[in-house]
């Protein structure tokens, strides 16, 4: 049984009224084993390259609740070669998995948003899959921001 | 009960235009991380599957996972051929299915 | 509160015990524009006024409120020690750290290795080679413990005399800043106060896409005109809100001297529904919130402009000013201290902006909390979060505090709902 890790200091600059609004709360995070795992699961152990995949995601998230998040992939969408796959993996969450954007041809770009939660400051790392069997990989540091008042 | 899905993608546009079309579901992604008032995890209630396809062939699907924010939003682009319809599904844990349509003129 | 019926000078309406009547006063004589009725009987929130579940159940009724002056006076010198501070510097770093402590340290002041100098602020000076000052323990242990002694005008609260740290954490605080010799090392340039870009407010919060609280609307109008036990709705007088109300909400709060208070606009919608739809629509419920960002996103764009012409108003702008000045709470921090002497600053991760500008777009969608507040549950908030007991959201100083902080926004244009942490 994972211990349950030190609650960082979350976005809570509302103090605790936040906590109940917050999805993670104080629960175990992933290990790095965790979010390594599911990476070679989605890459089929395939090693990725990096750059090609760009992620946009705020330097400094006021709370973990809603954090924007998109990923592009700098590839063609060809019918005999596109992107299939970007998983989306949060390596401090409890769970690493956050999201995974699957395309066809007629998606025209691989390109993808969406709104995340964030237990704490972490890093996203985003794996895309081509059908010609690339793999690409990028990262990015999200700082969840620490309340002013505190508790 | 479901709630109705937020949509916003152009009614009309030319042949191989690479359409943005925005989604948005409201609902309140129950991650299965909160504590209740007494102690206990509230169960996870998500959604965690989103399907849009163009007159039937898949355009773009998301597997979601309790991390996505409440309230599920979807960017993404397709690129249009011919005139039809956008069909949007997405699937709840519990197996509600809502969808959502949209028609647009290709020229 | 008044009893019974009222005459307002040159009104038409008489309005009667539940305001449930309007009976056009007998004179035709002529008459300034006809005045909203009010129910002017009951409060407009819950009684007795509970904190909210979720919030710090601690009790602060021994520190200053909006509506008591009760704090502790400040020393009026410095605590004579009876000889050098023995502390452990080790716990001090930590308490320097500890958000549980009313904020800590780190909330105002960068402090070299504490907290692993993550996000630190800058309201107060860096502290960061404070031990190479040669600053006596005793001048430690008393700005820690009361830093009025020095300076009369400090915003620092009064760690020691107002039971936040007590003797023996304060003498490890000491400890702890008599070995910071050497400048912060931050981690990443975000975490540098000085470097940190202050946040700027992008988001297209009229988009419903981007802002739930924008789903707020729909539910407005349903409740327009839902029909209340008097069988009125609210259309039945107002068939046209976003024509009648385009200015409206942007003029709000007002004095209104039939309560001899100044009424905001989810007062308003409280008591004028009582006297004419019969729906009860009490002040921070969701029917409120949602009524009241309808009306204020009808005034969208339109400039704040409240009236402070009339002697009352201007005695009550008098009376917000003062209470936007007074020390609350455990923490001893006055609206102005965060809002005026300190903005522009980092409190931890959080910037502070000025007075200006925190007002417009109330109603706001909270993101962290998912839900709507509105401004007097902002209130209540910062007093809770400051350690100060909070006044029920129709409380009259908060109807002062109102008008002086609309005042301040004069001229900002209304966009509500906002979005916000």
């Amino acid at each position: 049984m994972r211990p349950i890790s030190r609650r960082r200091a979350l976005a809570l600059g509302a103090g605790s009224a936040a906590v109940a609004a917050l999805a993670w709360s104080g629960n175990a995070k992933a290990t790095p084993k965790d979010a390594a795992e599911a990476i070679a699961k989605f890459t089929g152990d395939k090693t990725a390259e990096k750059g090609k995949i760009s992620i946009e995601l705020p330097e400094i998230a006021e709370n973990g609740n809603t954090v924007p998040l998109k990923v592009s992939v700098d590839a063609p969408m060809q019918a005999d070669n596109y992107v299939s796959d970007i998983l989306v993996i949060a390596d401090g969450n409890p769970l690493p998995r956050v999201v995974t954007f699957r395309f066809t041809p007629m998606s025209g770009k691989a390109v993808a948003s969406t709104r995340i939660r964030l237990a704490t400051t972490e890093n996203i790392i985003a794996v895309a899959k081509t059908t010609g069997g690339q793999v690409f990989t990028g990262q990015k540091l999200v700082k969840v921001t620490i309340g002013g008042c505190g508790g | 009960m479901a709630a109705t899905p937020r949509l916003k993608l152009p009614s009309q546009a030319k042949k191989g235009d690479i359409i943005e079309i925005k989604t948005l579901l409201p609902h309140p992604m129950e991650s299965g991380q909160r504590k209740g008032k007494d102690g206990k995890p509230i169960p996870r209630k998500i959604i965690n599957k989103f399907v849009c396809t163009f007159n039937g062939k898949p355009v773009f699907t998301a597997d979601l996972e309790p991390a996505v924010a409440a309230n599920p939003y979807m960017e993404f682009f397709a690129k249009v051929e011919e005139s039809g319809t956008f069909k949007f599904t997405w699937t709840d844990d519990d197996g509600t299915v809502t969808t959502a349509e949209q028609k647009i003129t290709v020229t | 509160m008044r009893q019974g019926g009222v005459f307002a000078a040159g009104a038409a309406f008489l309005i009667v015990a539940g305001g449930f009547v309007l009976v056009s006063a007998a004179g035709q004589r002529a008459q300034a524009k006809e005045l909203a009725p009010l129910d002017t009987k009951g409060d407009a929130s819950v009684r007795p006024w509970k904190r909210y579940d979720k919030w710090p159940k601690r009790d602060e009724s021994k520190f200053n409120t909006l509506a008591k002056i009760s704090s502790p006076p400040a020393p009026k010198e410095p605590r004579k020690l009876s000889g050098p501070i023995k502390g452990d510097p080790a716990n001090g770093a930590k308490l320097v750290a500890n958000r549980k402590r009313g904020g800590s340290c780190l909330a105002c002041h960068v402090m070299g290795p504490a907290g692993g100098a993550n996000l630190p602020g800058n309201v107060g000076p860096d502290l960061s080679e404070i031990g190479n000052a040669k600053l006596t323990d005793e001048f430690l242990f008393n700005y820690i413990y009361d830093p009025r002694v020095y300076n009369a005008e400090t915003v620092m609260p009064p760690w020691g005399s107002h039971g936040l740290f007590n003797d023996q954490e304060i003498n490890d605080m000491v400890a702890f800043l008599k070995t910071l010799k050497s400048p912060a090392v931050f981690k990443t340039a975000l975490d540098n106060p000085e470097k940190r870009p202050a946040p700027v407010e992008k988001r297209a919060n009229l988009d419903p896409m981007e802002n739930p609280g924008m789903w707020t609307i729909d539910k407005a109008k349903e409740l327009w005109t839902k029909t209340g036990s008097t069988g009125k709705s609210c259309a039945s007088c107002h068939s046209n809100p976003a024509a009648q109300f385009k200015a409206w909400a942007s003029s709000m709060p007002k004095w209104e001297p039939r309560l001899n208070k100044v009424l905001g606009v989810e007062e308003f919608i409280t008591r004028h529904a009582r006297a004419t739809t019969g729906a009860n629509y009490l002040m921070e419920t969701d029917d409120n919130r949602v009524l009241s960002v309808y009306l204020h996103n009808l005034a969208e764009g339109q400039p704040i402009k409240v009236d402070v012409s009339s002697a009352a108003a201007k005695a009550a702008y008098k009376r917000g000013e003062a209470l936007a000045n007074r020390k609350l709470g455990q923490l001893n921090f006055a609206c102005t201290d965060c809002h005026g002497k300190s903005a522009n600053h980092w409190i931890r991760g959080q910037w502070l902006g000025a007075l200006k500008g925190q007002y417009d777009h109330f109603p706001t969608w909270r993101t962290s909390q998912l839900v709507i507040w509105d401004i007097r549950q902002r209130f209540q908030w910062c007093q809770v979060n400051i350690r100060a007991d909070e006044l029920p959201p129709d409380a009259k100083e908060y109807g002062d505090l109102e008008l002086y902080l609309a005042a301040q926004n004069g001229g900002l244009k209304e966009n509500v709902p906002g979005i916000r942490h």
